[in-house]
């Protein structure tokens, strides 16, 4: 983004005091929290926070797993006691102003055998809202989340999108004037989410006020202003472009054929004292995040032409939210400092040997195609990213790819096996870390770790080095004779990660690997699978995070049972055909209603503050209509230009396009 | 497979990791631990106490048409044990079959009026007790009390050459007044200890339901908390998961059922008059198929919750039709063939046939295969549908 644009962003926040001053609210913030502390025993969980978030904002809170985010939450919701310290929502404590708020908790806290009605009638019955009311509000806010046809379905029935669309529902029916978002997204696929996001915007447009945490930061990007919260402390408080902008530095984007090379040239030369002051590998390019760009860019040159390594592509671009994230971490010195992976095994050999080959795969759940006509195939050594919404058939084809499930028509070939793919001889070479349960909650770290070094048969020699590891790559040495259950989610997952590659395996599957697993961890995890990659195994990642997905080598969209497109993340974003435009305008929220009547919902969707629009026209002509639209309406745009397709928008752009060919079946 | 591939098999590598797991889930399951100790002594004590078939107190309503120090000699007997408590004189046996009748007496005696004479005389005498057959079950143990008591009042009688006996009618037959006499012999149980049969039975059904509440319970668990897929993922094939399940609740069921027998032994002092290793083969085979039965129900079942009421649904229909609580020649003729399907039953016999009367094989041998075959049909149908389950 170019930096005048900044200039008007840093504008709109007085426009919007001004707003609330006419309203008489600008003197009393919806939430204010002061000096706000929390201890668990010994434990400082939130430790002398200050915290002010005005009416009508959304506003995110970011920071890694353990930050104290949760307890914030909890105290704002007035559910739990601050040990000292004031936390006021319009004015009043948080503990007498419940009935004006609403919370959601990361858990599911819906009842799955009451249906959609149901559930909200009883939430409704709680807080003594009249019938007449409830039945009102809840068929208003269905119709407003595209629900209204799953009134009678049993909430347990419900995919994960609509769960949380239906908690949002719940929490709103009361009528709360401020919304507490703990990790709402979690585990929901991108088409919903962003539907979730457009919802939240188009509630804080009316007026509510949200507070959400989020692992993800390109959802942050969506709140008007963001906290970054780290060890119960507030370091920083601005919004994204603020926050990326104080990171006074640049990224380059980098593209060379030999990645893995590159990164440990580059690597060598990086650090917080270097001009190079990160490198981080995707799965196509480098980004390099850097002081000066041209100083850098000379500096990258030389290099590596001093190493032989010719240069496809250089780019530079602003930093993300999450660049500007893992930095911040980095510099506290809060790195993920893991040993090296005992490896014993080596696949090089097996490089670009085909791992897994299907075939115009098929499954008919009795009279419902699950999956129709998938053909891919996984070299050794690569990494293979499966996306699709849920409900697309992507957990069915994970399992007939490993074998779990039989194919109702096509046919199979696993690590050259083609008949019996359940045989010990192929599971044996198979890693597989399936969606969220993996492990014995009611066992030990550490006899988690045994048992999956057991039944996998890791030699005794290579055990004790090697759960060392894991207990290392996790961050949780020392605390091994812990019971599984009682960690966070992200820890969780990162012992699982820890158990499923313990044997070395050749065939990796990861669904879901890094759900709940913040940004650092989550580097951690892919730095870990390029290794793996490296040394030759193949690897299958399903992810709801499209900018994770970048990571990967190439990738397969599915929408409903089919896969629709493939490709590496540059080849698939640059087959797009349509532009991105960016809209900065006055009443943005007005602005998207607007330009809903006009063209397809999907395409249009707001960020903060700025309003993203996809459109097939050829842009300069689509900017001057739009904006003549706009101001026709009463509307000023301060700025409009073309930007890059995130791999998000593309996604959202070939679910959305196939599902107007009639491809529909995102929720069954 | 061979014998010795299935040796090799079960102490591999991947075998002891699935044993070892289970242990270490089952030494984190406290509810599972408990429901592993206590039943063996609770539900055995219990039953053992609460559902014998002891009645005392029962109210006697008299006629005394003799009235001499003889007959009150009777009514006192009577009235002394712990059986009978005296409830009013009555002037007439009409008035006597109203009292039983209305309730307010259980049961009645009358004494004719020749008693005394006869017994002076030596002659034999018969004296009339009514019974409130409403609970027959009551009537008959007090029909049983009253003609113990007799029968020693008698042994003094005797000593002077004098012998009573008691006429037994039933209330709701006033009319007919039988001239049966009874002369049961109790053998094996001569004190008719009824808290022996009790818990002789009481033993089958405690090994079944718990082997089937803990089977279903650990067999859901895994399904339950997602892990089922993460397992079969593994190179560990069916049949070693299924016997890394099994073994070790077997093993802990085994403890459990020794430690009943030890409560039958000392707590009850139930005699030990056959083989202790057949009685342990047959409770083997009882846990087993209790086993089987859990572990079908929890293919059934999506959730432990529901594994638990579809065996709580089960639990009746085993317990009554086992003959081990109440004797299967008092159910419905059509009902009794189905004893045969019921493993509860079988051990059952079994236990009393060993333990009470000290029979070997060849006494139970029917028994026996019973309890086997269904045991084999049972572990075949688990393993099967559990098979199918997981693929």
């Amino acid at each position: 983004m170019a930096e005048g644009h900044t200039q008007v962003i840093a504008a709109t926040p007085v426009r919007e005091v001004d707003r609330d001053a006419a309203e008489g609210l600008a003197a009393t913030p919806a939430i204010d929290a002061r000096d706000l502390t929390k201890r668990y025993g010994k434990v400082e969980a939130v430790r002398g926070i200050k915290l002010e978030v005005r009416p009508r904002e959304i506003f995110g809170l970011i920071g890694p797993d353990g930050a104290g985010k949760t307890s914030t939450f909890q105290i704002l919701a007035g559910v739990m006691e601050a040990t000292s310290g004031v936390a006021n929502i319009f004015g009043s404590p948080a503990r007498e102003m419940r009935s004006q708020t609403g919370y959601l908790t990361q858990s599911f806290s819906l009842y799955p055998d009451l249906t959609v009605a149901e559930n909200i009638r009883y939430c409704g019955d709680l807080r003594r809202i009249s019938p007449q009311q409830i039945v009102a509000r809840g068929q208003q806010y269905l119709r407003m989340f595209d629900m209204d046809r799953f009134a009678d379905r049993l909430a347990g029935k419900l995919s994960g999108g609509m769960r949380q669309k239906l908690s949002l529902i719940c929490a709103l029916v009361p009528q709360p004037r401020i919304l507490l978002l703990d990790e709402p997204t979690t585990g929901v696929d991108p088409v919903s989410r962003r539907e979730f996001w457009d919802a939240l915007a188009h509630l804080s447009a009316d007026g509510l006020t949200i507070l959400v945490a989020t692992p993800y930061l390109d959802e942050a990007e969506r709140c008007h202003r963001i906290a970054f919260m780290h060890q119960g402390q507030i370091l920083q408080i601005g919004s994204s472009t603020e926050l990326c902008a104080s990171l006074n530095a640049k990224r380059i984007e980098l593209r060379t054929p030999d990645l893995r090379k590159t990164e440990s040239i580059l690597a060598s030369h990086s650090g917080p004292d270097d001009d190079i002051l990160d490198v981080q590998r995707f799965g196509d390019r480098l980004d390099l995040l850097v002081r000066d760009p041209d100083q850098a860019q000379q500096q990258v040159t030389e290099e590596l032409t001093r190493a032989g390594v010719s240069i496809e592509e250089m780019h530079v671009d602003q930093p993300t939210l999450e660049n500007t994230f893992v930095a911040r971490l980095r510099a506290l010195g809060q790195d993920l400092h893991s040993s090296e992976f005992p490896s014993r095994h080596n696949h090089s050999s097996l490089r670009g040997q085909i791992a897994i080959d299907a075939k115009s795969l098929l499954k008919d759940f009795d009279g419902f195609t699950a999956v129709k006509n998938v053909s891919l195939q996984i070299r050794n050594g690569e990494v293979y990213g499966l996306l699709g919404a849920n409900g697309a058939g992507k957990t069915t084809t994970i399992r007939m790819l490993c074998g779990l499930l039989e194919p109702t028509g096509g046919s199979m070939e696993l690590a050259g096996a083609t008949g019996n793919l359940r045989s010990e001889a192929v599971r044996k070479r198979i890693g597989y870390m399936s969606q969220k349960f993996s492990l014995y909650d009611d066992l030990s770290i550490r006899q988690n770790l045994d048992f999956f070094a057991g039944v996998y048969g890791v030699p005794d020699a290579e055990r004790e080095e090697k759960i060392r590891w894991v207990l290392s790559f996790s961050g949780l040495e020392g605390k091994q004779d812990q019971l599984t259950g009682s960690l966070p989610g992200g820890w969780k997952q990162r012992v699982a990660f820890g158990a499923a590659i313990l044997h070395e395996p050749d065939i990796l599957f990861l669904d879901e690997p890094t759900s709940g697993v913040d940004p650092l961890a989550r580097r951690a995890f892919w730095t870990m699978i390029n290794r793996l990659a490296d040394t030759g195994a193949a690897i299958l990642v399903t992810t709801h995070y499209l900018e994770e997905a970048e990571q990967c080598n190439r990738l397969g969209m599915m929408v409903a049972g089919e896969l629709v497109a493939e490709g590496t993340p540059s080849g698939i974003k640059s087959r797009q055909t349509g532009h991105l435009l960016q809209l900065i305008v006055d009443q943005p929220q007005r602005a998207v209603d607007l330009l809903k009547h006009t063209t397809e919902g999907w395409r249009v969707s707001l960020f903060g503050e700025r309003l993203h629009l996809i459109t097939e026209d050829a842009p300069e002509i689509a900017i001057q209509q739009t904006t003549q639209q706009l101001e026709a309406a009463g509307l000023r745009v301060f700025s409009a230009r073309e930007d890059r397709f995130s791999l998000e928008d593309v996604f959202i752009s070939i679910v959305e396009k196939a599902r107007l060919e009639g491809k529909v079946s995102l929720e069954k | 497979m061979t014998l010795t591939g299935l040796f090799r098999h079960l102490f591999s590598y991947r075998m002891r990791a699935l044993v070892k797991k289970e242990f270490n889930q089952i030494r984190r399951d406290r509810r599972l631990q408990i429901s592993l100790v206590l039943p063996p002594i609770l539900q055995l004590t219990l039953f053992g106490f609460a559902l014998s078939s002891n009645v005392s107190d029962l109210r006697l309503a008299v006629v005394d048409d003799n009235r001499t120090p003889e007959s009150r000699e009777l009514i006192s007997t009577l009235t002394e044990s712990k059986s009978f408590r005296l409830a009013g004189y009555y002037a007439s046996v009409d008035q006597l079959g109203d009292a039983v009748s209305r309730g307010d007496a259980d049961a009645g005696l009358v004494v004719p009026y020749d008693y005394a004479r006869d017994l002076a005389r030596q002659r034999p005498t018969t004296v009339q007790l009514l019974l409130n057959a409403t609970n027959a079950n009551t009537a008959t143990i007090s029909r049983a009390y009253a003609q113990g008591v007799l029968q020693s009042y008698n042994v003094n009688l005797r000593q002077n050459g004098i012998h009573l006996q008691v006429q037994p009618t039933v209330a709701p037959n006033l009319a007919r007044r039988g001239q049966i006499q009874l002369q049961p012999a109790f053998l094996f149980n001569p004190g008719l200890v009824d808290s022996w049969f009790i818990v002789t039975g009481v033993l089958g059904l405690l090994l079944i339901l718990n082997s089937t509440m803990v089977a279903s319970a650990s067999m859901v668990r895994e399904r339950e908390a997602g892990t089922i897929e993460q397992l079969l993922m593994s190179p560990a094939s069916t049949t070693e998961i299924i016997v890394a399940k099994i073994a070790p609740l077997f093993f802990l069921l085994s403890l459990m059922m020794l430690a009943a027998i030890a409560v039958l032994r000392l707590v009850f002092s139930v005699p030990f008059r056959g083989s202790l290793l057949l009685l342990i083969c047959a409770g083997c085979l009882c846990i087993l198929s209790g086993i089987s039965i859990g572990t079908v129900i929890a293919t059934f079942s999506r959730s432990a919750q529901q594994a638990q009421l579809t065996s709580f649904f089960l639990n009746p229909p085993l317990a009554s039709l086992s003959g081990a609580l109440n004797p299967i020649e008092a159910m419905p003729k059509w009902l009794q063939p189905l004893t045969v399907l019921n493993p509860v039953h079988h051990f059952a016999a079994i236990v009393r046939g060993t333990m009470l009367k000290g029979g070997g094989f060849a006494d139970v041998w029917p028994n026996f295969l019973g309890l086997f075959l269904f045991t084999l049909v049972l572990v075949s149908l688990s393993v099967r549908r559990f098979r199918k389950q997981l693929s």
